[in-house]
């Protein structure tokens, strides 16, 4: 396997979704660079970095969305090499660049009043794992060749109404300065391990339908439509 | 002869819709045509035979191999080649990158006897000349050789093709004709169409589906044979037959029980399977 790993490297880094991961990545760092201006009278004002870094880490997660975008996915449904595998590939060819982009966020909002570094770098992998795990379960329960349009649609619906529909006791967004900020952290730590689960339960090819019975789910039988338009 | 591919009690549901309904099957060396019409449970029964869904009941092997658990999926993985219905492609790589791709994820792994490789299938399906082109650059006839290409990338025993001619014009037709039937030689290929011609000139036995059952098991000579003395001509439409339709010289051809004195006429492939579908499944005879 390890040798397939190594020959894929190159032609994997060819489908990724490059441009779709730059533009994401280029609005991040214009959102965290308005950091810097947003204060009033000259002083950085903490509320709105935070804001504004938050709202960096979703561009970049909803470039993430796109990561499993396959339009070569059914020519490729029966071959040998096994889904995780590439699905890990994917994940490993992009996340030093993501890792340095986020870096570079954290660098472009201003250091007075930045929030702490590992609270915030915790709630941007949230955003930027739970984005690709909820392709990978698209993938495994559709036959969609491209998950990444209609998992952005639901994240970026998901940043907009979570702030708002949550209650207190399970607040997330909290202010530096709000009593809840370090249980709010206590839970975005739960919801990274549920994102890298759910990934880890929807990457591989199932053997049997029996996840999509329990969940009552129902694939409609394949069309023409429904997989066309790939090249 | 000892089937290559077996397969008992498949059955598959898409919410209220039963795809497949029980089907068992044994498939020999050579290639098999699976006729039905739309909606039959065609494509739902190959792609379980490639393994790219998995069934609701029942079993199958490939070349004496279990795809029940992830290690003989693996092994029948690597003995299969699967053209889809609608192949998808990497439109950016040329015809030769995405077939070496396609090599790759099948664990061909050693550059120099892949790139041989690579080139052997495109040379059989003869693209050699534009292996350096762009996939978006190349015809819709073109990319369906690509797909073949990668389906028979690593010399798979089993050939799994969905539709592989539609679309194409006439003579790409002929020549993927050509193609299926050299790769059936020493092949189980199992070959999905509306087309009765192919299935005609290519296969030495033919399935019938319909609502996710197989109706019919047997040669092309035999499924001809069930239209024998059952195909009539007359001059306008006949409300007895089971299906009828206008020819070109104006006179109507009928399937069905035929009246007394009828002008019977030498029965064909098509009209054996129109019988059989009767009461099985809609026969889209434009009457």
């Amino acid at each position: 396997m390890r040798g397939v790993t190594r020959a894929l490297m190159a032609p994997v880094w060819r489908t990724l979704p490059w441009r779709t991961l730059g533009a994401a990545g280029g609005v991040g760092l214009l959102l965290a660079a308005t950091a810097r201006v947003s204060g009033t009278g000259g002083e950085p004002d903490r509320w709105s970095t935070l804001t504004l870094l938050r709202a960096a880490a979703l561009a970049g997660a909803l470039g993430l969305a796109f990561l499993l975008d396959d339009p070569a996915r059914h020519t490729t449904a029966a071959v040998p090499a096994r889904r995780p595998v590439r699905q890990a590939l994917r994940a490993a060819l992009v996340a030093p660049f993501a890792a340095l982009w986020w870096a570079a966020a954290l660098c472009l909002a201003p250091a007075a009043a930045r929030p702490p570094v590992g609270d915030i770098t915790l709630e941007a992998a949230v955003a930027c794992v739970l984005a690709p795990a909820c392709a990978a379960a698209v993938v495994r329960l559709t036959d969609r060749a491209r998950p990444g349009r209609a998992v952005a649609a639901a994240l970026l619906a998901a940043a907009v109404l979570a702030p708002l529909l949550l209650p207190d006791r399970w607040a997330l967004f909290a202010g530096t300065d709000d009593v809840r900020w370090e249980a709010a952290h206590d839970r975005w730590a739960v919801l990274l391990a549920g994102a890298v689960t759910l990934w880890a339960t929807c990457a591989p090819d199932p053997l049997r339908r029996r996840l999509r019975s329990r969940l009552r789910l129902r694939r409609r039988p394949p069309s023409r439509s429904a997989r066309a338009g790939s090249a | 002869m000892t089937p290559t591919v077996s397969a008992t009690g498949l059955s598959l549901r898409y919410g209220s819709v039963r795809a497949l309904d029980d089907v068992s099957l044994g498939l020999t060396p050579g290639v098999t045509g699976l006729l039905g019409p739309n909606g039959a449970g065609k494509t739902t029964l190959l792609r379980v035979l490639a393994t790219a869904v998995p069934a609701d009941r029942g079993a199958f092997t490939v070349l004496g191999h279990d795809p029940g658990s992830a290690r003989g999926r693996q092994e029948v993985r690597r003995r299969l080649g699967y053209l889809p219905q609608t192949p998808g492609f990497h439109p950016d790589f040329t015809a030769f990158e995405f077939v070496d791709y396609v090599a790759i994820l099948k664990e061909l792994t050693d550059r120099a006897a892949r790139h041989r490789e690579v080139r052997r299938v495109l040379d059989e399906v003869d693209l050699s000349d534009v292996r350096g082109r762009r996939i978006k650059k190349l015809s819709g006839g073109m990319r369906q050789r690509v797909a073949l290409a990668a389906a028979l990338v690593g010399d798979p025993g089993f050939l799994v093709l969905d539709e592989p001619t539609v679309g194409l014009d006439p003579e790409q037709r002929i020549r993927f004709r050509e193609l299926i039937a050299g790769a059936g030689e020493g092949r189980t290929v199992l070959l999905s169409t509306h087309q009765t011609e192919d299935v005609a000139m290519l296969c030495h036995r033919v399935l019938v589906m319909a609502c996710g059952r197989i109706r019919f098991d047997g040669t092309p000579a035999e499924l001809t044979e069930r239209a024998a003395g059952r195909v009539w001509s007359s001059t306008g439409r006949d409300p007895g037959a089971k299906a009828g339709w206008r020819t070109g010289t104006g006179s109507f051809r009928n399937v069905g029980d035929p009246p007394p004195g009828a002008d019977l006429l030498e029965p064909t492939l098509e009209d054996g399977y129109l019988l059989t579908l009767d009461g099985a499944g809609h026969t889209e005879v434009a009457a």
